[in-house]
């Protein structure tokens, strides 16, 4: 008998809520007899492993509310996923998703989910991937976005979103609505410029991080920058900027080059 | 109207009575025939006899109308007036008001009910009214109050005392005996006592000199319980969260630059919510990476194996990662990462 199967015995008999099955060189769901029944688990984690496609039944586990497929090479997730009525916490991270089911922002009480380092780009995203209003981290590093949705002001519960190493060439001005962002990665993208409405979030306060770093950012950004955030603030909400900010949209900035080498992500293997 | 006096029977017996003649047939009496005289008027007994029915009176007791006797019953249907409010006959003393009669009992004030034969009324709107029921409502027209004590309407600020209002004049601080005004103040004697018998009235100077709390809320004095926090003194009903405005009731509360929170807005507001589980961590918090945890929520972001604070752990994007993990990561990406440190160098970490 298989590790994974004994685990899963294991799990049915002591009636245990949280399976853990890391590591199992699991390849297929065929392998895990049974799961698919087990619609009192709580938590289901399958990190490690070697998973390609996850079936529509999986929606069954309607007590699922933390799913992790953390590094396996999912190409393709079912639509049913986002169907799963607690599920609070999506880890897909280190797969191979170059796009997601459409109608994949159904979910109806996501509050975390990792879709770090996959092929995803603005051009692959589903209509309502931004209508999770429950969401509050949205992890998108490592991922190829050249912009970002204007949808985002959508997710008003958003706290923390991350975008590094991605390919991002602008940032739309409706982050400046996201009221309870405190946490914002966009290191190693290709920004040259930043919306002045991105003065109105409060990352000066001692919960916040906001990373700027490895950025092609015109040059009075970047002096504001090596000052300091308050710095970089001020200066954002500043009638100066906003009249800077208005002739560069006219006169946009030369575009970066991409700054990471993508074709060694072994999210890329086929 | 009273029955007239029962008459007296007489004989003709030493009288002269060939000389008398019944008032009522004009005839003239047998010698030994008995004479009925009531009030000096004399008449057969057969001829006394009620003027409507023609039956005897019982037990004497006539009613005379226009010179005319009639039995009770019949002076009754005949005559008497009907009470306006019970509807029954009125014998004796009749209250004639608002175009009907009235028993003097039944002829009450139509807003609380005293008598008002002997007192006078005043007619309002169809009404009758005494005249403090005729003052209240006037006032209340006017959006006024009347005074409990000289039933005058009130035009300036009412002053409240044991439940009702007075003009303030009518009373003197109970320290210095000063004429009062409306900002004097109404204090219970007795903290917590319930009925208002208790209670003196201060002006102003006098109630701020006897050091009575003020609640930081509502800024008027506190009668009852107190509640000390934040250096301030409070209502216990205006002791609230600065968010959600519940009051605490004796609930723990937060504070935070000045101002007191619930728990669920204070870890809502200023961050001590799990990561995980996103509800107030309850016990002994575990705060890394910008983050808190609950202690038993603390794991591995990737394989979400349990952590404590002595596990060394990576960080990516803010997450923690064990060790395990971050070593199955591709190596380009740790490569990544590792630059990325390098550039703001930092060791593997352990949450506090």
């Amino acid at each position: 008998m298989s590790k994974a199967k004994k685990v899963l015995e294991e799990a049915m008999e002591s009636n245990i809520l949280e399976i853990d099955l890391v590591d199992k060189s699991i390849s297929l769901f065929e392998e895990l007899p049974g799961i698919l029944e087990m619609t009192h688990i709580t938590r289901l984690t399958l990190s490690h492993n070697k998973i390609q496609t996850v079936p529509p039944g999986l929606a069954n586990l309607t007590n699922l509310e933390i799913l992790n497929f953390s590094n396996n090479q999912i190409g393709e997730l079912p639509l049913s996923l986002s169907s799963m009525p607690k599920l609070r916490i999506l880890n897909l991270s280190m797969n191979r998703l170059y796009n997601l089911p459409r109608g994949f922002g159904a979910f109806p009480v996501l509050e975390v989910l990792d879709l770090s380092y996959n092929n995803l780009s603005e051009k692959t995203l589903p209509g309502n991937f931004f209508m999770m209003a429950t969401l509050r981290a949205l992890y998108l590093a490592d991922n190829d976005f050249e912009y970002l949705s204007s949808d985002i002001r959508n997710l008003k519960q958003l706290q923390i979103l991350v975008l590094r190493e991605n390919d991002l060439i602008e940032l739309p001005r409706e982050i400046g609505e996201l009221s309870r962002l405190r946490e914002l990665h966009i290191q190693g993208n290709r920004l040259t410029i930043l919306p002045p409405e991105l003065g109105n979030l409060d990352m000066t306060s001692n919960k916040s991080v906001f990373k700027f770093e490895g950025n092609e950012w015109v040059n009075p950004i970047k002096k504001q920058l090596e000052l300091g955030l308050s710095h970089l603030v001020e200066f954002l909400k500043s009638e100066q900027y906003r009249i800077l900010h208005n002739r560069y949209l006219t006169n946009k900035p030369q575009i970066p080059p991409p700054c990471v080498d993508k074709a060694k992500k072994i999210s890329r293997i086929r | 109207m009273s029955p007239t006096p029962v008459p007296s029977l007489l004989t003709g017996l030493g009288l002269n009575v060939e000389n008398m003649i019944c008032s009522h047939c004009k005839e003239g009496f047998d010698p030994n025939e008995k004479i009925v005289n009531s009030t000096g008027q004399l008449s057969h007994q057969k001829c006394f006899v009620c003027a409507q029915c023609f039956q005897p009176f019982q037990d004497g007791i006539f009613y005379e109308y226009d010179e005319r006797k009639y039995c009770e019953r019949d002076f009754q249907v005949l005559f008497a007036p009907c009470c306006g409010k019970c509807g029954n006959f009125i014998i004796g003393r009749v209250i004639k008001a608002m175009n009907a009669s009235w028993h003097p009992e039944c002829f009450c004030c139509e807003m609380c009910q005293t008598e008002l034969a002997d007192t006078g009324f005043i007619k309002y709107a169809g009404k009758a009214l005494c005249h403090e029921c005729n003052a209240k409502l006037k006032a209340k027209g006017l959006g006024k109050h009347v005074c409990h004590k000289c039933h005058g309407i009130i035009d300036d600020q009412p002053l409240k005392f044991r439940g009702e209002v007075y003009h303030p004049y009518h009373f003197n601080c109970a320290a210095c005996g000063n004429e009062l005004d409306a900002n004097a103040r109404e204090v219970r004697s007795r903290p917590g006592f319930a009925a208002n018998e208790m209670n003196e009235l201060y002006c102003l100077r006098c109630h701020d000199k006897m050091g009575i709390p003020i609640c930081g809320a509502c800024r008027r004095p506190i009668e009852e319980r107190v509640v000390t926090a934040l250096g301030k003194h409070w209502h216990v009903e205006h002791f609230a969260c600065a968010k959600c405005e519940k009051p605490f009731f004796g609930h723990r509360h937060y504070e935070k630059k000045g101002l007191a929170y619930c728990e669920t807005h204070y870890h809502q507001l200023f961050g001590n919510l799990c990561h995980v589980c996103n509800q107030v961590i309850a016990g002994d918090v575990f705060t890394a990476l910008n983050k808190a945890w609950c202690v038993h929520h603390f794991a591995c972001t990737v394989c979400d194996q349990k952590m404590n604070q002595k596990t060394k752990f990576y960080e990516w994007d803010l997450k923690p990662v064990c060790k395990k993990c971050f070593e199955k990561f591709p190596v380009e990406l740790r490569k990544r990462l590792k630059r990325q440190h390098d550039a703001s160098p930092r060791k593997p970490q352990t949450a506090s």
